[in-house]
């Protein structure tokens, strides 16, 4: 549905989107990750016409995002909760947005009732809590029902009630084959709510993958061998190639190589094996390696 | 395509103006500003009448006409909110996320702060004859005052029509500049402090600039002797309403230039 060619951005000689093509399917939760100022959020203004690329292509549905007659209708997005009018009521404010795409009126008050705001219908964008401004975004969002979802950040200042209101809202939007494309900080969030992640640093693309093959490919997901005879095991281990570390006196840990490889390789050596399993590096530990050399306004490390 | 969206999108700034407070006081601010201006206007020059003697008539609806001097100011206000404020609170991303369009996006708004504005001559125009009907045609003030009708219901319309453009030179301005503060300045120099400083050179080529500012233009369209840079006015009323099209088309097309070219 969206579909990225070459995309970049320059602010004079600052690069903030670099040469980024990406396909989103829909169907699917797809997690935008990547350090503060890795071009998240330029992206997707890219994608809704706000800001002009440099250079390369965004489109929905084949075409750019200005062309659509009713974008509302095929593309609801969310990047700013508090870019609303503080003074302007929270139905008054979708049901302008409704009356510009041909939206019928009465939708208004279904995704107020559907983001829990039907009894805050008539309070001032200004007096919501963050987390309200969300729910009044994602409303927003929701609007002209449409097939693509674009969320930035859209848990930010939700309480724990309001962060699984969300996992579930994006989940079942995916479920009903729509493209749901969300960026978020909260790794453990993502992990529970993403199918597919694509990674980005400095502008570039990182990485594109589906959630579990970012997982397996992490150094930290790790084979986890129990036996009596570790110690002889891990010369083995060591001799194919496999990187090795004794965690106990029975124990051992391998990385490099997967469950199966190992399993295969006991067997061939005729050792004994009283345990066999994967442990899974998170998606924040994968992350973290994957942005290891691109965190642009990290905090230095003290010196120790 | 075409005006059945922009229909749309004129149906969605008028839901927004309407529903935020700033629009309903710069509303009133117009009729008090109109009612208070006409009325000290048209006392000061019933008084020089009733000094200089003489049977002479003073309409209404001209102290009225002169009173947009002043009071032009807050529909002028009204404009600016409708396209600054959604730049200082971020809604701008949202309206073109649903209008993305700059060109049908910008023009929405400009339909409606013209309508709004022109209802509000009308309307406060209105309001002012009749104060100045009621309380200068008395005793007191020699019995000048007259309210032909034929005559001052053109020169409602034309406050009304003055009122629309400036408007709509505002929401151009505005879309060109973003903020509250750079909108109302320009906006300023260009109806009232650049027509005076030029003026005040002295110099005949930029009186004759002057002369065809916004602001002159506009009173000689609406057929006003009232001149802020002194003077007669050198040309007929249509050529005022020429020369205030012309800055509304100039204001219009810098801000589109602008918003066409500039990230939002």
């Amino acid at each position: 549905m969206i579909s990225l060619r070459g995309l970049s951005k320059r602010y004079g000689d600052r690069t903030a989107v670099e040469d980024l093509s990406l396909e989103l399917k829909p169907g699917a939760v797809t997690g935008f990750l990547g350090p503060n100022g890795a071009g998240k959020s330029t992206t997707m203004r890219m994608i809704l016409g706000l800001d002009r690329p440099t250079a390369g292509t965004a489109l929905v549905g084949g075409v750019p995002y200005h062309e659509i007659r009713h974008p509302l209708r095929t593309v609801g997005a969310l990047l700013d909760a508090r870019a609303v009018h503080p003074g302007r009521s929270c139905r008054a404010h979708l049901l302008a947005l409704a009356r510009s795409n041909g939206i019928a009126g009465s939708r208004v008050e279904e995704v107020l009732e559907a983001v829990g705001l039907a009894d805050a219908a008539h309070r001032r964008a200004g007096a919501l809590s963050l987390g309200m401004s969300q729910r009044l975004g994602i409303a927003g969002a929701l609007l002209g029902d449409p097939e693509v979802l674009m969320f930035d950040e859209p848990v930010n200042g939700l309480d724990p009630d309001g962060v699984r209101w969300v996992r579930r809202l994006m989940r079942s939007l995916a479920g009903e084959g729509r493209t749901v494309f969300v960026s978020s900080h909260l790794m453990s969030e993502m992990q529970l709510t993403a199918d597919h992640l694509v990674v980005i640093g400095r502008g570039r693309l990182i990485r594109d993958a589906p959630l579990a093959e970012v997982i397996a490919d992490s150094a930290l997901t790790a084979v986890v061998v129990r036996s009596p005879h570790a110690g002889d095991f891990s010369v083995r281990l060591a001799a194919a190639g496999i990187r090795v570390e004794r965690s106990g006196e029975n124990e051992l840990v391998a990385t490099g190589a997967g469950i199966e490889r190992i399993g295969d390789l006991a067997y061939e050596a005729g050792i004994r094996l009283h345990g066999l399993r994967t442990r899974e590096a998170s998606l924040e530990q994968a992350y973290e390696e994957l942005t290891a050399g691109s965190v642009e306004y990290g905090a230095r490390k003290a010196e120790a | 395509m075409g005006i059945g969206d922009l229909g749309r999108a004129a149906a969605a700034e008028w839901t927004k103006l309407w529903s935020v407070r700033s629009t309903w006081w710069c509303l009133a601010g117009t009729v008090v500003l109109m009612v208070l201006s006409a009325l000290t206007l048209g006392g000061a020059t019933a008084t020089e009448m009733l000094r200089d003697g003489g049977t002479a008539s003073l309409p209404a609806g001209e102290p009225v006409v002169s009173a947009t001097i002043f009071a032009q100011f807050a529909p002028v206000a009204a404009a600016m909110l409708m396209i600054t404020s959604e730049y200082s609170s971020g809604g701008v991303r949202t309206t073109l996320q649903a209008v993305p369009v700059r060109g049908r996006m910008l023009a929405a708004k400009a339909l409606v702060a013209a309508a709004v504005a022109f209802t509000a001559g009308v309307v406060s125009g209105g309001a002012a004859a009749a104060a100045v009907h009621v309380v200068l045609s008395g005793e007191p003030f020699g019995g000048h005052v007259t309210l032909p009708p034929v005559q001052t219901a053109l020169d409602l319309l034309g406050v009304g029509l003055f009122f629309a453009l400036v408007s709509v030179i505002t929401v151009g301005v505005g879309a060109a500049m973003r903020s509250a503060a750079g909108t109302l300045t320009a906006v300023f120099m260009l109806l009232m402090g650049l027509p005076l400083l030029l003026a005040a050179t002295g110099a005949p080529p930029a009186l004759e600039v002057a002369l065809r500012m916004p602001l002159p233009a506009g009173l000689a369209f609406m057929g006003s002797t009232d001149n802020p840079t002194g003077g007669p006015i050198p040309y007929p009323a249509g050529e005022g309403l020429a020369w205030l099209l012309a800055w509304t088309a100039a204001a219009v097309a810098a801000g589109h230039a602008v918003l066409r070219r500039r990230d939002a």
